[in-house]
């Protein structure tokens, strides 16, 4: 099979690949470009572990083709915040004990992300809505809920706050 | 014997991305069987996935221009491209077409609905297609292009079974539209799963209710019912028991037990056919006393 | 009243989470090494077959394989357990729809997925036995011809397709009903369920020259798999090394062998590292889900609500392959008695071969289904009775110092305590607050499983402690809560402590993540190598100092005395100068609780040990006409012991409530003549963040004696009792009562309906 060349940008970072028309994002993601950040598990859009950015929405990386994504902004977890500092929302997700495994993590937090970009007013029933193509199956959800909307109450109260804080 | 479904394992196709619908109408014609058209890939990738569709092309048509139009001009017209997201948040929906949102927010998760398409919902010709139902309910007809030029055909015809629609060899759905609704109307959709999202309807029902200008009599009304046949069906017998009779507790209750009586549901591993027959004479009268509540005060 | 610490007992943000929220925390599923092959396991379609032969030539000669094995090509080794009677691939015998038949190992995941679909096998279909019913019917095919001759536990009561029988009886039960004024006999099912978690099962093996193999993989239990391994590959223990990156979640899917033996034995062929990880669809019909249970319950009351005697039964469909299910047989006797005083016993727990997947240990194996059955029945009695439910509980629940069932003394018993504060919190009261609406309870106990647990601990020249443990962090956060009694006793911060985990070639031995045991072994094994440490620092002081040992201290990272003062880095770097350093070796396990031996047969886990004391409660409303349910509020009251980290604890509890909810009322593994039907996600329904409530915990603490700090297991039991405060509540609500689980929509409005008509 031929590959073919592909340029991805990826967290602000161009990246040029050469791969097989039918390899999805993900499988370029973790195992051509190292970005092991974003997980793999069901494969068919139905459990959120490969959730990614692109073009600010929310989507599944599994079901995408590389191929379709050229030259389309793409994030992943790895760009959610420069090294060694965390964005509000991974540093709330720790404060309010939002992680146990931690498989489902960046997902969940890529997916908040999108719905806080798009909510300025989030509520309980909203946040829950936005994560439900993320399972998660330790946590049940309560803290992730709790650490999402702390993130968007300390945004509101002080827009500095939002700022990076630095990673321990 | 051999063991498995052979299932072809080995996934390997080609890619296109053509810029313009001509060319896309081209490559389908050229690869014919062989091809499939990407469009939100939810459903498509899915079933490459678990080995159910092999194709040796996709063509994309995320380049292809002017796919992806919502136009409300009296007549309502998506474009195949249009998403399950945009349709969820189109302001104009909010109102009389309520149940275009209604159907569409409840598939999958943000993550489908902001790739999924209306084309590719149609085209895939689930029984449970969610929005489907709601379109049905629309009276929506489909504008089809393919090599010897464009056509027209109603929904309610396009799907012939599971899986299977009237689409011919090398034709693209490019878009979908259905008229503008008469005063007095007012439309709802409800579903029913074993979960709270990310969910393929048990039962779902979108309905379209027009009363008379002065009482509410039922002047003209759809039903529509999804997972309770081989594909998305209107409840004719229950509309035309409908139609003209004043909308009391009664009538739609027995709108509902006609509805239940004229369904074909399966029982699956999701639910047996006699919870679904339950479910559409339960559903059927919630979704038109919605209709009712939506036409007496339209704020709500 | 316990004195005031610094670390214990204080909601700790947990020490892991920086690296999982920035996606650099490495899982098993992540793990590659540079020139790595991937495998792919064929599993067979038919759940029970004569296996004729198997045709790899055409799969061998495709491009980028470079091997595909066969039980042709691996040791015949039996292995297993608690009955040896697993192999690595069926041989002339296919025993469940999924079972392994092959393996190949190839360049690339498409080019391994084509080997599979080249592999031809030839097997003639034979009837399946496909659930306990059929297994237990006179002339039922046999699931293992020659299981008499296996290699087995000697406890063990085996017989045909029953791989043990567990029996507990205490007193006379016919008497006991004889005493009774009322005898109720009731019926419960239980479907499987998959533990769900979200990172598939993985594991890379790799080979070096001196014939040891290395295996990276996300096993709850890496002493457990090497054992294993170590039998399969035929070679010593010494030659087996593995090694837990990280996992994605256990909940008990990840204790047994999962993909380590194939990457092993694919590394071994091919001489390259091999990756070998699971679909979806391997996990839905080939894992380790909960066994589906059939429950019976006869029990005898007074008319004053008094229980006399009960006589159980539970048969588990075991699979086809013993397993877990000899043990979760035996745990399930103790839970059909609960945590009651009940003075005449006859309880049977029975693991049955079936044709279906080998069903192992899911988060308290054996516990919901056993408690499903038992508190539904206290409701159905309290109903009958016209006794209030939690009337009926506080009436016959154990109290201190009482036995359990099978004669252990039970002190720390907190039950009634959960008992009161979850009732008053659901608002008992007001029971039935409007149509359509009610609140249901359940209670029950856990135990906190033994096993031996080593550590390591050492301080480094900067001061700052490593803490080398065999244990593997799940995701409970055990580790943290372990780090924490080691920093409480150290004088030390939590952040002056690194872990270092889950290695058996470098780490002590540890039972592993099982059970409710982690955080209360290794932070007891912890509190030993500090008594350790402590000595050997305060030791090296005096002598630096030159002062008596008996005046020194050690407080918040020195040791001070009489106007003196070291730090402990100053003493660290003075010690790996002249003496190889200050390392400390603890180990715990906990001692026997010792039980009446003449009550139990066939039992292979016979008293609870540091038993856990839990009640649920739950308010909800019922759709009378489609049968939805909404959980208005949801309320768990656990006695913990001592709350090592109570943010954590009360994570484990929403986690937990919302697993046992998705059991209670969505999640079911379908099989139809020995298949799965439902073998992805789509069908296989996890609760989303949309379906699990707000879950309130009440953290009760009656502490141990045995526990760090007086803590208890606390990871498995908000598992356990949801199911039946679901069925008790959806009584309460709509006076119909469900008895088979998963307690769905469809259930509960045919039964409405029929009800009605």
């Amino acid at each position: 099979m031929t590959r073919i060349p592909l340029s991805l940008i990826i967290n602000g970072q161009t990246f040029d690949v050469l791969a097989e028309p039918h390899r999805t994002l993900l499988d370029v993601l973790r195992t051509d470009l190292g970005l092991i950040g974003t997980k793999e598990n069901c494969l068919e859009a139905e459990c959120g572990v490969c959730t990614v950015l692109l073009e600010g929405a929310a989507v599944n990386a599994c079901i995408l083709l590389a191929a379709q994504c050229q030259g389309r902004a793409i994030v992943t977890i790895e760009g959610l915040a420069a090294p060694g500092q965390l964005h509000p929302l991974q540093q709330a997700f720790i404060d309010h004990g939002a992680v146990q495994c931690g498989y489902c993590i960046p997902g969940m937090i890529l997916a908040a992300k999108a719905y806080l970009d798009e909510n300025s007013e989030p509520d309980e029933n909203g946040v829950r809505e936005a994560l439900a193509g993320n399972l998660c199956r330790c946590t049940g959800y309560q803290r992730i809920v709790e650490a999402v909307l702390s993130v968007a109450r300390t945004v509101r109260a002080s827009p500095e706050a939002a700022s990076h804080r630095t990673a321990r | 014997m051999s063991a498995g479904d052979r299932k072809e394992e080995r996934v390997s196709f080609d890619y296109h991305e053509p810029t313009t619908l001509r060319e896309a109408i081209d490559l389908g014609a050229r690869f014919g069987g062989d091809a499939r058209f990407l469009a939100g890939g939810t459903d498509l990738m899915v079933q490459i996935h678990r080995g159910r569709l092999s194709p040796r092309h996709v063509v994309s048509l995320q380049r292809v221009p002017g796919l992806d139009a919502i136009e409300v001009d009296g007549t309502v017209t998506l474009g195949t491209r249009v998403t399950h997201r945009r349709v969820e948040t189109t302001a104009g929906f909010q109102g009389a077409l309520r149940a275009l949102v209604e159907g569409a927010e409840v598939v999958g998760g943000h993550q489908v609905r902001n790739v999924a398409t209306v084309g590719g919902n149609i085209v895939n010709a689930s029984p449970a297609a969610d929005v489907v139902v709601v379109l049905l309910a629309l009276d929506t007809t489909l504008t089809c292009l393919g090599p010897s030029g464009e056509r027209t055909q109603g929904l309610d015809s396009f799907a012939t079974a599971p899986g299977v629609t009237a689409l011919r060899p090398g034709e693209l759905l490019t878009r979908v539209s259905f008229p503008r609704l008469a005063s007095r109307s007012a439309t709802a959709f409800l579903k029913a799963g074993r979960r709270r999202a990310m969910e393929i309807s048990i039962v779902c029902v979108a309905a379209r209710l027009t009363l008379d200008a002065d009482v509410e009599r039922c002047r003209d009304v759809r039903i529509a019912l999804g997972a309770v046949a081989p594909i998305a069906m209107r409840a004719r017998a229950a509309e035309r028991y409908l139609e003209s009779r004043p909308l009391t507790d009664e009538t739609v209750r027995e709108a509902g037990r006609i509805a239940a009586a004229e369904c074909r549901p399966i029982g699956d591993v999701r639910a047996s056919a006699r919870y679904r027959a339950l479910l559409v004479g339960t559903l059927v009268p919630r979704a038109l006393n919605r209709c009712l509540e939506r036409i007496r005060n339209p704020a709500s | 009243m316990t004195p005031a610490t610094r670390i214990v007992g204080r909601s700790v943000p947990r020490m892991d989470a920086p690296g999982k929220v920035t996606g650099t925390a490495l899982y098993a599923a992540d793990f590659a090494l540079p020139g790595m092959l991937y495998g792919r396991v064929l599993r067979s379609h038919e759940p029970h077959a004569r296996l004729v032969g198997i045709d790899t030539s055409r799969a061998a000669r495709l491009p980028g394989v470079r091997a595909v094995i066969t039980a042709a090509d691996v040791p015949d080794v039996r292995y297993g357990g608690s009955v040896k009677d697993e192999r690595v691939f069926a041989r002339d015998r296919v025993r469940f729809a999924g079972q392994p038949l092959a393996a190949v190992a190839a360049t690339s995941p498409g080019a391994a997925a084509a080997a599979l679909a080249a592999i031809e096998v030839f097997c003639e279909p034979l009837p399946p036995v496909i659930d306990v019913a059929a297994a237990l019917s006179p002339g039922a095919p046999l699931v293992h011809e020659a299981w008499a001759s296996y290699t087995a536990l000697p406890i063990l009561h085996r017989d045909g397709n029953v791989c043990n029988r567990a029996r507990i009886v205490v007193g006379d039960v016919e008497r006991g009903f004889v005493e009774a004024d009322r005898v109720f006999e009731n019926r419960f099912t239980t479907s499987s369920v998959h533990q769900g978690y979200t990172e598939p099962r993985a594991a890379v093996a790799q080979w070096d020259s001196s014939g040891l193999v290395t295996v990276w993989s996300n096993t709850q239990l890496p002493f457990e798999i090497q054992t294993t391994l170590a039998e399969i590959l035929q070679v010593p223990p010494s030659k087996v090394r593995v090694i837990v990156p990280g996992i994605g979640g256990g909940f008990g899917g990840k204790l047994r062998i999962g993909m380590e033996h194939f990457a092993a034995l694919l590394a071994m062929k091919t001489g390259r590292p091999v990756k070998v990880m699971t679909t979806s669809e391997e996990e839905l019909t080939a894992a380790y889900p909960r066994q589906p249970a059939i429950v019976e319950v006869k029990t005898g009351v007074t008319n004053d609500g008094r229980l006399t005697a009960r006589e159980a039964r539970l048969w588990f469909d075991t699979g086809a392959f013993a397993g877990s299910g000899p043990g979760v047989a035996s745990v399930a006797t103790l839970m059909l008695a609960g945590p009651y005083r009940i003075p005449n016993l006859l309880l049977e727990g029975f693991a049955v071969y079936t044709n279906k997947t080998n069903f192992g240990s899911f988060r308290a194996p054996s516990g919901p289904q056993a408690n499903f059955a038992v508190e539904s029945q206290m409701d159905i009695i309290a109903d009958a009775l016209g006794l209030d439910p939690l009337e009926l509980r506080l009436k016959n629940i154990v109290r201190e110092g009482e036995e359990g069932p099978t004669g252990q003394i039970l002190t720390a018993v907190g039950l009634e305590e959960c008992l009161r504060r979850a009732a008053d919190a659901i608002g008992w009261r007001d029971r039935r607050p409007e149509v359509g609406r009610g609140k249901g309870m359940a209670c029950g106990w856990w135990t906190t499983t033994g096993g031996s647990s080593g550590v390591y601990i050492k301080v480094n020249p900067d001061g700052t402690i490593a803490l080398n443990t065999g244990a593997a962090e799940i995701g409970t956060a055990a580790l943290t809560g372990a780090a924490q009694v080691l920093a409480e006793d150290l004088g030390v911060q939590l952040a002056d402590i690194n872990v270092v985990s889950a290695d058996t070639l470098s780490t002590p031995f540890d039972f592993g993540a099982q059970g409710s045991r982690t955080a209360f072994a290794v932070g007891n094994a912890c509190r030993a190598a500090v008594a350790d440490l402590k000595r050997q620092i305060l030791a090296l002081a005096s002598k630096h100092l030159g002062v008596d040992e008996h005046v020194l201290a050690l407080r918040e990272g020195s040791v001070v005395g009489e106007g003196k003062r070291a730090t402990l880095a100053e003493l660290a770097r003075i010690s790996q100068a002249s003496g190889g350093g200050l390392i400390a070796h603890g180990t715990f396990v906990a001692p026997p609780t010792p039980y009446d031996a003449k009550r139990v047969e066939g039992h292979v886990y016979p008293a609870f040990h540091s038993p856990s004391f839990h009640a649920h409660a739950a308010d909800l409303s019922v759709d009378a006409e489609t049968g939805e349910i909404t959980i208005h509020r949801y309320v768990v009251a656990q006695d913990v012991g001592f709350a090592v980290n109570p943010a954590a604890i009360e994570g484990q509890i929403e986690g937990g409530v919302a697993q046992g909810l998705g059991q209670a009322l969505s999640e079911e593994i379908v099989y139809e003549n020995g298949r799965v039907l439902n073998a992805n996600l789509t069908d296989y329904k996890m609760p989303t963040a949309p379906d699990v409530p707000r879950v309130e915990s009440i953290l009760v603490q009656h502490p141990t004696l045995v526990g760090p700090f007086g803590a208890k297991g606390v990871g498995e039991p908000p598992n356990i009792e949801p199911p039946a405060t679901i069925a008790n509540a959806v009584a309460s609500a709509t006076g119909v009562r469900i008895t088979s689980l998963p307690i769905t929509a469809e259930k509960v409005a045919l039964a409405l309906s029929a009800r009605t008509t």
